[in-house]
């Protein structure tokens, strides 16, 4: 269980933790606002009993309880969520980087998929792991064993995030892998045509899935902390540009602010969570913030 | 411009550093590994566009503090016409020196020209060694560079105040016609006023300029010894109703009083008329006392009557001190006299031809209160001849026929003893010959010609400005005389007129009406129209007429000509040369002269004129001249100074401006501030402060642009 120390830390599994024991509900609207439940019924754990008030299904009613207390009593149940729930990770060389932080993004993204992962298979839902690069490249079967995450996080540890990327391709085979109405969480810092992601996140939607998509992005590029002259070098396609960075941070800005709205704005239409995030901000404050305000959405 | 280590300014080749450094040795940028590099490549193009300017702008910074710090290093000097380089250099200096009356003006316990001496003498220490130095003041005698330092100082330690000053703008040109003798090349002239109004002239200011303009490279200082808000009351001119009255008659003393400065306190002044009796003692006559605020100014008007025949002597003061006192007295002289008898011959019924004149000279009502000032003896034409004339100070003919050539000859002797003939023309002259011979001419103005005739009463007296003594009582309100109210009908049109005649008035049609000429020492006067005619009797005019105040006054006025009293000038303006008319009868070879300071000084007497002329007026009050002992000749005059020497109202940097044109001037109040303006112009200006102060702002400017750009 390397790879599960590595991910989840303890402080980051008591943080997700706290969350679930604090903020049940939370858990609840988060998946339940999600999707709403296709299999109604199949109930797992009984929750407790209730005084039938003229409304409730009267299949509910506990007729063992009416037979021995003549009352009639509600049996009710912790909703279950049978969602499947699908990782999906950007194994671009980009996500590998990182300036000066602790995690690149992808280690970021990584903790955050843990986390995730952690928390679907602890509401028994099933998760699946699916990265790539130009295309598909490991799949992992969603599952909601609590084994299943072992698996799933020692497979993210051994992911390197080294080649090329296409998403906008990589985004289409996932929809045409995908044959039920999922939960597709797409980690990726989207550096790549964004008519063409949008459009792969649009046919996503269109399939039926519900779609997150974690915009995960360096702190270094947003905030651009570089000075004098600088050489950048992009690490996908080796393009060089030699620029006065001091004097180059107010258009850099005002570029990156303008791709992140549209993406902000495109993915609103299309009802798609597009959570803008990078790697300076505690990832457990970010999931837990962007939870509460689904919550309070859903 | 010149530079104090020319070697210096090769550390401008310095400036290739940064251009170098810019074009070839560029900073080596730092390689990063960067994803997100679209963001980067789509401004990229604008962005290097700006940043290539702003590199040019960094690289002009810095090339330009290079070139700043070595110009500034070889100290370069500004240098222009007059300036020597060097303080040492002898100068041609000339000091002016403003010696105005309000100069006296006290401030600090001395008066501003002890205070420009003191400023000259110390300025005269630091002029350098074998200076051609020049000390003028608003006298104004000859001009010349003093032979020594010695007695340069001598002259500005001998300052005193003139009373007839001239404008400071004459004598600069004067300063400035002596600089231009001077073979040294720096010259300077310095200037000590109080920047009065009154001692710069703006209608000087264009031939100064000029002057200016011929000796170039001359700096001009003005040192302002003035005091800024001068506080203080002053008399002005006086105005008398006449300088030479008769016993019975009033004297009229005018003058106004004024208040400059001293705002906020209460101005209340006491005006004094002091009259000095035979024995020198002060006699008050009259006192008012005024109220004023700052910057009023207010007439004030005293009446004396009773006066004693003979010369008076008096002033007019203000009572109590103030900063300047050389403006708180005003001197006065006149001379009473019995009244003036006046014969007036006229055709037969004298008495009643001569009605409408001797009414007016001498009313029945003054008359009977002895307070005439004319006596008038009527006489008929016919007995003119044989009528004694000696008591007479004039003659008046009305409507003369016809006279006998000896008795114009009479009557021109007569006249050319100082006294005055006056001869009105009528009907009765239509025998023109008689007037147009040789005798008669002597006393006409010019030949009859014939009688006009203007029945329609469009024609009157017009008389065309006022300057004559006879006119100058209207001045004051010319416009308000009703002459047209008095038209004339008739009157005698003149022939060309003689040398030496004038037209005093003219009628509204152009020909001459009163016409005067000189007769000897005397005068005589012609009414081309009579003042004789009675109204119901088909008369030449209605001069005598009705509400006749200006007839009234006219042959008043003509009277006081005729016999003199108008003539007679006892107030002078210092600077101006008095004149003493002499009794023939009673010349003595020399006089005695008072003083106002007490000095008695013998003066002699210009015997073919039969006047005293005394030039030295040079201070203001009553000087009086006699000969002869108690019974003999006593007569003075009053010296005043002009009002505008005591003029204190200034004027601003503004005003000098305008007055020197595009020549520059230095004004300096202080000491300090006058060696840093010589330096300046004797030295040049050393550049190496401002170019220092422009090295740090250029500094910090590159410091603030490369900061910028290369926050590291």
């Amino acid at each position: 269980m390397a790879a599960a120390e590595r991910y989840l830390k303890p402080e980051v599994v008591n943080q997700i933790k706290r969350l679930d024991l604090r903020a049940q509900f939370i858990v609840r609207g988060f998946l339940h606002g999600l999707h709403a439940s296709p299999f109604h019924g199949f109930s797992v754990e009984f929750s407790e009993h209730r005084k039938y008030t003229p409304g409730d299904d009267p299949k509910d009613i506990d007729w063992l309880v009416y037979a021995k207390t003549d009352k009639y009593y509600v049996k009710k149940f912790e909703a279950e969520t049978n969602m499947t729930g699908y990782l999906v990770m950007d194994l671009s060389r980009s996500m590998g980087y990182t300036y000066r932080q602790e995690l690149t993004k992808f280690d970021y993204a990584v903790c955050l998929a843990a986390a995730l992962a952690y928390l679907m298979i602890h509401q028994q839902d099933p998760v699946g792991l699916l990265t790539f690069d130009r295309k598909l490249r490991a799949s992992l079967a969603p599952r909601s064993r609590r084994s299943h995450l072992g698996d799933l996080l020692s497979l993210l540890a051994r992911s390197k995030p080294e080649g090329e990327t296409d998403i906008a391709a990589s985004l289409v085979q996932v929809a045409a892998l995908l044959k039920h109405a999922s939960l597709v969480m797409v980690f990726s810092d989207l550096l790549g045509e964004p008519d063409a992601v949008l459009q792969s996140l649009y046919r996503l939607r269109h399939s039926g899935h519900d779609v997150i998509v974690f915009h995960i992005l360096d702190e270094a590029e947003v905030r651009f902390p570089f000075g004098g002259m600088v050489e950048l070098e992009d690490p996908e396609d080796h393009r060089r540009l030699a620029i006065d960075a001091d004097g180059f941070r107010r258009d850099y800005l005002a570029e990156l602010d303008a791709f992140r709205d549209r993406y902000r704005r495109e993915c609103a239409q299309a009802r798609i969570d597009y959570v803008p995030l990078d790697t300076s901000v505690q990832f457990d404050r970010a999931l837990m913030e962007y939870l509460v305000n689904r919550a309070a959405r859903g | 411009m010149t530079f104090v280590t020319p070697a210096l300014l090769a550390g401008a080749a310095l400036i290739a550093v940064p251009i170098v450094l810019h074009l070839i040795m560029r900073q080596k940028p730092k390689r990063l590994e960067f994803p997100a590099l679209r963001f980067v490549a789509q401004r990229h193009e604008t962005n290097q566009r700006r940043m290539r300017l702003r590199h040019l702008l960094l690289l002009l910074l810095r090339a330009g503090a290079i070139a700043l710090l070595a110009l500034a290093l070889a100290r370069p000097t500004l240098r222009w016409a007059g300036a020597m380089g060097s303080q040492e250099a002898p100068v041609a200096a000339v000091l002016v020196f403003d010696a105005a009356p309000r100069m006296q003006y006290r401030a600090e316990n001395r008066t501003r020209l002890e205070a420009a001496a003191e400023f000259g003498l110390w300025l005269l220490g630091q002029l350098p060694a074998n200076s051609e130095i020049g000390v003028l003041d608003t006298r104004l005698g000859p001009s010349a560079f003093e032979v020594d330092l010695g007695s340069a100082r001598d002259r500005v330690r001998r300052l005193e105040a003139v009373a007839h000053s001239q404008p400071l703008t004459v004598v600069v040109e004067e300063a400035l016609r002596l600089l231009a003798e001077s073979d040294l090349a720096s010259r300077e002239v310095y200037v000590f006023t109080d920047l009065s109004r009154a001692t710069w002239p703006d209608d000087e200011a264009a031939r100064l300029r000029d002057r200016l303009a011929e000796v170039p490279g001359a700096a001009v200082y003005l040192i302002d010894v003035g005091v800024e808000q001068p506080s203080n009351y002053s008399l002005g001119e006086l105005q008398l109703s006449a300088q030479v009255l008769s016993n019975r008659g009033t004297l009229a003393v005018e003058t106004s009083l004024s208040r400059i400065g001293g705002a906020g306190e209460a101005g209340e002044r006491t005006v004094e008329l002091i009259l000095f009796d035979g024995d020198g003692n002060e006699q008050r006559r009259s006192q008012q006392t005024v109220g004023l605020e700052a910057g009023q100014s207010e007439r004030v008007e005293f009446r004396v009557g009773g006066l004693e025949v003979g010369t008076h002597q008096g002033e007019v003061r203000i009572a109590g001190q103030d900063a300047l006192a050389e403006d708180d007295a005003r001197y006065l002289t006149v001379e009473v006299q019995p009244p003036w008898r006046i014969l007036v011959a006229a055709p037969e019924p004298a008495d009643a031809f001569a009605l409408y004149l001797t009414e007016a000279l001498a009313p029945g009502v003054f008359r009977k209160r002895g307070q005439a000032r004319f006596e008038c003896d009527v006489t008929s034409l016919d007995q003119l001849p044989g009528r004694p004339l000696d008591d007479y100070a004039a003659v008046c003919l009305l409507d003369p026929g016809p006279l006998e050539p000896a008795t114009w000859k009479r009557l021109a002797d007569f006249a050319s003893e100082g006294r005055g003939v006056a001869v009105f023309l009528g009907r009765n002259a239509a025998a023109v010959d008689s007037f147009n011979d040789a005798q008669a001419q002597a006393i006409l103005p010019g030949p009859l010609l014939r009688q006009a005739r203007r029945p329609d009463g469009d024609v009157y007296l017009a008389p065309a400005d006022y300057q004559h003594p006879v006119t100058a009582a209207f001045r004051g309100q010319a416009d308000a005389v009703p002459w047209t109210a008095f038209p004339v009908f008739r009157y005698w049109q003149l022939g060309d007129l003689a040398p030496g005649a004038s037209v005093v008035a003219p009628f509204s049609d152009g020909a001459p009406a009163l016409v005067e000429r000189p007769v000897g020492d005397g005068r005589a006067v012609t009414l081309t129209t009579p003042v004789s005619d009675r109204p119901h009797r088909n008369p030449w005019n209605l001069l005598p007429v009705g509400e006749a105040w200006p007839f009234l006054i006219l042959t008043n006025e003509l009277a006081a000509y005729l016999v003199g009293s108008s003539e007679e000038q006892f107030n002078y303006t210092a600077g101006q040369t008095a004149a003493l008319r002499l009794d023939p009868a009673q010349r003595r070879p020399r006089y005695t002269l008072s003083t106002p300071r007490g000095l008695k000084l013998p003066v002699t007497p210009d015997l073919d004129r039969n006047v005293l002329l005394v030039s030295a007026t040079d201070e203001p009050g009553n000087f009086r001249a006699q000969a002869g002992g108690r019974e003999g000749f006593d007569r003075g005059f009053s010296v005043n100074l002009d009002p505008r020497q005591t003029e204190l109202r200034r004027i601003d940097e503004e005003h000098l401006r305008r007055l020197f044109g595009a020549f520059p001037f230095e004004l300096a109040r202080r000491r300090t501030e006058l060696e840093g303006k010589q330096r300046e112009a004797r030295v040049g200006r050393e550049l190496f402060t401002p170019l220092l102060l422009v090295l740090i702002i250029v500094l910090g400017a590159e410091h603030l642009v490369s900061n910028r750009f290369y926050k590291a």
